[in-house]
């Protein structure tokens, strides 16, 4: 059976033109739509997809003729070394779709910069959702669906860094302030807007309070570039009126209209205290 | 003596019940006529209850069991009750030294939430101003000093604010818990919150960088919170002869007051 060798992936050289035929799969699964999802095939238990791995993919049994050989580490994909034909839809129909995960199981056969790619293009897609003015923003409460936490970390880390750059002694005591003020700071506010009663999802609300970081982050880059206490002061206060504009609506939906100011407050607090970091920070 | 039976009375829509423990299979027969159940006073009906026996907890002073475990939001969220007007409310009466009703003020509906972000805003108030205040106080008196953000006045501000609103409560209480009298940690906890508040505005007149001035100034705020945490006590802990606790409790709100003088701005 198939599955006692795919215990081993031996990492020929023809691991790459599996790969090249996975590729093809996908493609022509992806064209052929999903409707060819679920074939319900009995003789395959249910498996995590992970499309390198040795678990039986439906085409277990359904060897494509000319894939026999070997190292059918690559299930669907008929070996390669036996000069297979590129394998028609035969292994399509419910491959990798049916594994209910659609897309993603390519992911881990894709190349790093897509992957890099796909979480750059969502940080910027938030970023215009919350940050930017944005005459069509939509209801706040629906904003960042899609929330991410690799933009807040971005965007806390590089606050640290321009601090700790800009400061001339005790480094790496200011950088440890402001990442544990703003790390600290935004679980502190997510749990304030929930104790008085309010109805925010934990991650997204992280996620959003990250993101409006992204004007100060700008403000404190200035800042470092050009060391004018008038300048900076200007700078501080128009990026710290950017932030609390972009968290506004956000925090403010989130609780009981009784209780709005006792939910902005400790936001503004928070971006209050990091705006004057980023100015006495000499 | 089936105490269940007790579950039968429709008293869950009155204000302050407590529903006795539901036992489902006694369900049946015994109705107890419960005329002085349904006419007690609705607000506090610890004395309605006592007429039969103690199967329904008494209402005392602590509110209604939410507990739902240490991790869970919804068990603190009893602390957090509050609109944005009984906090205000709660803020302007501790700057007056004074009253001595504070606790009854937050009785019902004491608050963790002063407690919180005003130590929070003291910190960052304190850490801000006491360098700027340490910047004018060297500028005054050699004008060639250029700033320099001493970074190490946060983790000090941090220290010493939560650690005195937080600890000195906790003392208070334990100490009067074991000299038998009727505490409650949260009213403490609040009390001494908001007697924090007075220094917020106190660190903004501080920046003045007259030494005289200074301790004029901080001796009159310092004054006016640690008379304000001691008259409240000692209304609290009234019918109990315990002269030291007050005492005690001034002493330690005029330390705090005459330490950030000292070491934020010297």
């Amino acid at each position: 059976m198939s599955n006692s060798h795919s215990d081993t992936i031996p990492l020929h050289a023809s691991s790459q033109s599996d790969i090249d035929e996975i590729e093809n799969l996908i493609h022509a699964s992806v064209q052929s739509g999903p409707a060819t999802v679920h074939p319900a095939r009995p003789p395959s238990p249910p498996r995590a997809s992970i499309p390198v791995s040795s678990s039986p993919f439906i085409q277990s049994n359904i060897p494509p003729p000319s894939s026999l050989s070997s190292s059918s580490s690559n299930q669907k994909v008929p070996s390669v070394p036996a000069a297979p034909p590129p394998p028609p839809p035969v292994g399509n129909s419910s491959s990798i779709v049916a594994t209910g995960f659609g897309p993603p199981p390519n992911t881990l056969t894709e190349p790093v910069w897509d992957t890099v790619k796909r979480d750059l293009s969502r940080i910027v897609s938030n970023l215009k959702l919350v940050v930017f003015p944005n005459p069509y923003r939509e209801d706040p409460g629906k904003a960042l669906r899609d929330w991410d936490l690799w933009g807040p970390f971005f965007f806390i880390v590089f606050l640290g860094l321009t601090l700790s750059w800009s400061a001339s002694v005790k480094k790496s005591e200011v950088f440890a302030v402001a990442f544990a003020l703003l790390a600290a700071g935004a679980v502190i506010l997510t749990l304030n807007v929930l104790l008085l009663g309010g109805h925010i999802i934990f991650f997204q609300s992280l996620s959003l309070l990250g993101y409006c970081l992204f004007p100060l982050d700008i403000g404190a880059l200035i800042c470092m570039l050009k060391d004018n206490v008038i300048v900076k002061v200007i700078v501080v206060c128009v990026t710290l009126a950017w932030s609390s504009w972009a968290a506004y609506p956000f925090m403010s939906s989130a609780v009981n209209p009784r209780r709005k100011a006792l939910a902005l407050y400790p936001v503004f607090l928070m971006y209050v205290s990091v705006g004057f970091l980023i100015i006495a920070i000499d | 003596m089936e105490q269940s039976s007790y579950s039968n009375l429709a008293t869950t829509h009155l204000l302050g019940s407590v529903p006795a423990v539901l036992n489902e299979e006694k369900k049946a027969s015994y109705e107890v006529p419960g005329a002085n159940m349904q006419i007690f006073p609705p607000s506090n009906g610890g004395g309605g209850y006592q007429t039969l026996g103690a199967p329904t907890e008494v209402f005392e002073q602590q509110p209604p069991n939410n507990w739902k475990g240490v991790f869970s939001i919804s068990s603190y969220t009893q602390y957090f009750n509050v609109d944005t007007d009984v906090v205000i409310n709660r803020l302007i009466s501790s700057f007056y030294p004074i009253g001595g009703d504070f606790f009854s003020k937050i009785d019902a509906n004491p608050d963790l939430y002063g407690l919180i972000w005003i130590t929070t805003t003291l910190v960052f108030v304190l850490a801000s101003f006491g360098n700027c205040a340490t910047y004018l106080t060297q500028k005054h008196s050699d004008s060639s000093t250029s700033w320099s953000f001493d970074v190490s006045y946060v983790n000090v501000a941090a220290c010493g604010v939560y650690g005195y609103a937080v600890v000195v409560p906790m003392a208070f209480y334990f100490l009067l818990r074991y000299l038998g009298s009727n505490a409650s940690l949260i009213r403490f906890w609040c009390m001494w919150g908001y007697s924090l508040s007075i220094f917020i505005p106190t660190a903004l007149i501080l920046l003045i960088p007259v030494e005289i001035l200074r301790w004029i100034i901080i001796l009159i705020a310092g004054t006016a919170s640690a008379c304000f945490v001691a008259l409240n006590l000692r209304s609290y802990i009234e019918g109990n002869d315990l002269p030291m606790m007050v005492v005690a409790s001034f002493l330690l709100q005029m330390a705090l007051a005459i330490f950030i003088k000292v070491w934020f701005f010297p």
